[in-house]
């Protein structure tokens, strides 16, 4: 097939698919916590309805970064769609595409001069060190394979089996990321409520449909390196069905869980990630893992 | 029309065009992929800027007086 | 450890003399997405920061940034800007210590013009992290300069490392922590953000971040 095709075609469903997840996570979280909640298109119509809303630009802004960083957050998750389920390129690359986001976050919210955007960019800051438990999971993969190339690694668990069961713990700490980019998440500091949509405030209108696009496709990226990487080799239904599950499991915990404070949250992320790591050197050292 | 309509007219224009023209022509990976990093959203970006809504005129000097704190 | 197995395929090397700038898709990507944020930082004007500070009126208290603060600003994060994407395509461990030092100095630059007490004290406690750290940071180099007598990571990258290039890369990677001000450092530096300036801040936590994870890619080239 023609590439550009490809990409067009994994770059849509990247987009539908991740929309009706989210939708999906907020009925879900509604129903854990008994309310009848909006329907599961919701959020696709959502990112669509906001491209015709009345749309300005704050004064205060700086203007070629506020728009400008709604428009590389799409890049980078271009990229990430590129880098992941077209190309099977290396690992690293979505690594970067990871470090980038938290750039975004950390810049839509100062742009716009708002005072609560500000407040989550540097809320953006401190908690960079999720960054390392990512690492963390990412070294341990190529440890274990050998590669950083994706397609590698399918190769190396068709025939060795899931990662899943070789290093839990690196699995868990990737986990951990997804659970803090999920919407409504207890780590999602720089979207707490107190700071209204934290980054996001002054992103109206179009430019928060164009956010809503871009960050349909990083929750379908994100979940489809986490399935590829560590469940092996998966068919269109496999991806589905595994997409749908982890969509399930955050939503309850989401559902479940109280926002933290901006230091437990670091302090409870760091925590889980230091104890997976030496968890995993140690099982990588005893002979645990092969 | 303002700049800013003329300028997302043209962004539009260009990254359609750039965009069919790798789908009709096998080109390189690279180019393929280059235009399509850039091309993919500049094109949403575009599109987003002529659909969106502009505020009446007698609204327009209210609606750019963010951000909001509260008061 | 090649390049191949970690970045994806080499695109190209630039050989200057001994220093090989090499170019894969992970480097390409890093390097792209630097400048590409230097390029809109030298056209971006600053944010007007609005801060709810007085409490008994309905008026916002507004933030600027002035003419002379904003052009000095905007110099030294272009530079910041074009050191770290150096940094991101770099072949040598020498240059590579060389631009985070050069990173480490501007980010504490790109702060000082400003007249917040609090961000001025925040950014003196980095710049003697800093300081401090710019030891283990070129002692750790120098240590794998001296035990294998090369700087190239295409060399580096083919060798067995012994326990003196593993002693001198943990010590680099301690300078690096230290310069960039990451995870035990970076409470020191997360009140340096407070100021306006949208454009110029941002470079400073995106120049430490790349350098993090380009740290590790080096790290593992020079450790595997």
């Amino acid at each position: 097939m023609n590439l550009m095709a490809n990409i067009l075609i994994q770059v849509i469903i990247a987009f539908l698919a991740g929309s009706l997840l989210l939708g999906l996570h907020r009925k879900i979280m509604a129903r854990v916590q008994r309310r009848p909640g909006p329907p599961i298109i919701q959020h696709l119509l959502h990112s669509l309805k906001f491209f015709f809303k009345e749309t300005g630009f704050p004064k205060t802004a700086s203007k070629p970064f506020y728009i400008g960083i709604t428009f590389i957050l799409a890049l980078i998750w271009i990229v990430g769609v590129i880098a992941g389920p077209v190309a099977h390129d290396s690992l690293l690359i979505l690594f970067g595409v990871y470090a980038v986001y938290k750039i975004v976050e950390h810049n839509s919210g100062s742009s716009s001069g708002s005072p609560y955007g500000k407040l989550s960019c540097v809320r953006a800051v401190l908690s960079a060190a999720t960054e390392l438990p990512l690492f963390a999971a990412i070294i341990f993969v190529y440890l274990v394979t050998g590669t950083m190339n994706i397609g590698e690694i399918i190769a190396y668990q068709s025939v060795h089996g899931p990662l899943i069961f070789s290093i839990p713990l690196a699995a868990l700490m990737f986990f951990m990321l997804i659970i803090t980019k999920s919407p409504y998440s207890p780590f999602a500091i720089t979207k707490d409520k107190v700071l209204i949509s934290g980054f996001e405030t002054e992103h109206y209108g179009l430019l928060r449909g164009f956010m809503h696009f871009s960050e349909s496709i990083a929750w379908y990226v994100m979940l489809w390196v986490f399935l590829t990487i560590f469940f092996g080799p998966l068919t269109a239904v496999g991806y589905l069905v595994g997409m749908i599950v982890i969509t399930f499991i955050t939503g309850f915990i989401n559902a479940t869980t109280p926002i933290f404070s901006p230091n437990h949250s670091v302090m409870t992320q760091i925590t889980i990630g230091a104890i997976c790591f030496f968890g995993t050197i140690l099982m990588i050292f005893t002979g645990v893992v092969a | 029309m303002n700049s800013q309509k003329i300028i997302s007219i043209i962004v539009l224009v260009l990254s359609t065009i750039a965009i069919l023209a790798c789908l009709v022509i096998n080109l390189e990976t690279w180019i393929v992929y280059t235009v399509s990093i850039f091309g993919i959203p500049a094109w949403v970006l575009s599109l987003g800027l002529l659909t969106m809504a502009k505020p009446k005129p007698e609204d327009a000097e209210e609606r750019v007086k963010e951000p909001f704190t509260g008061y | 450890m090649d390049f191949v197995t970690l970045g994806g395929n080499l695109l190209g090397t630039i050989p200057l003399g001994d220093i090989v700038l090499y170019v894969n898709p992970f480097n390409l990507f890093l390097f792209a997405v630097l400048l590409g944020f230097t390029a809109l930082i030298a056209v971006s004007k600053p944010e007007t920061q609005v801060e709810a500070a007085k409490f008994n009126t309905l008026d916002n208290a507004q933030v600027k940034v002035d003419e002379k603060e904003f052009r000095q600003r905007r110099f030294l994060s272009v530079i910041c800007g074009i050191a770290s994407a150096g940094a991101m395509i770099t072949g040598d461990l020498f240059n590579f210590t060389l631009f985070m030092a050069l990173v480490g100095i501007l980010n504490i630059g790109i702060v000082s013009a400003v007249k917040q007490t609090s961000v001025l004290n925040s950014a003196f406690n980095y710049g003697l992290i800093a300081m401090m750290c710019s030891l283990p940071l070129f002692g750790g180099a120098s240590i794998i300069l001296a035990s294998t007598g090369t700087l190239s990571l295409a060399v580096l990258s083919q060798m067995h490392a012994s326990p003196m290039v593993v002693f001198g890369a943990i010590l680099m990677l301690i300078g690096i922590l230290g310069e960039s001000g990451v995870a035990p450092f970076f409470a020191s530096k997360a009140e340096m953000f407070r100021t306006p300036g949208s454009p110029f801040i941002v470079i400073i936590h995106l120049s430490s971040l790349f350098i993090i994870v380009r740290a590790v890619e080096i790290l593992l080239l020079v450790l595997w």
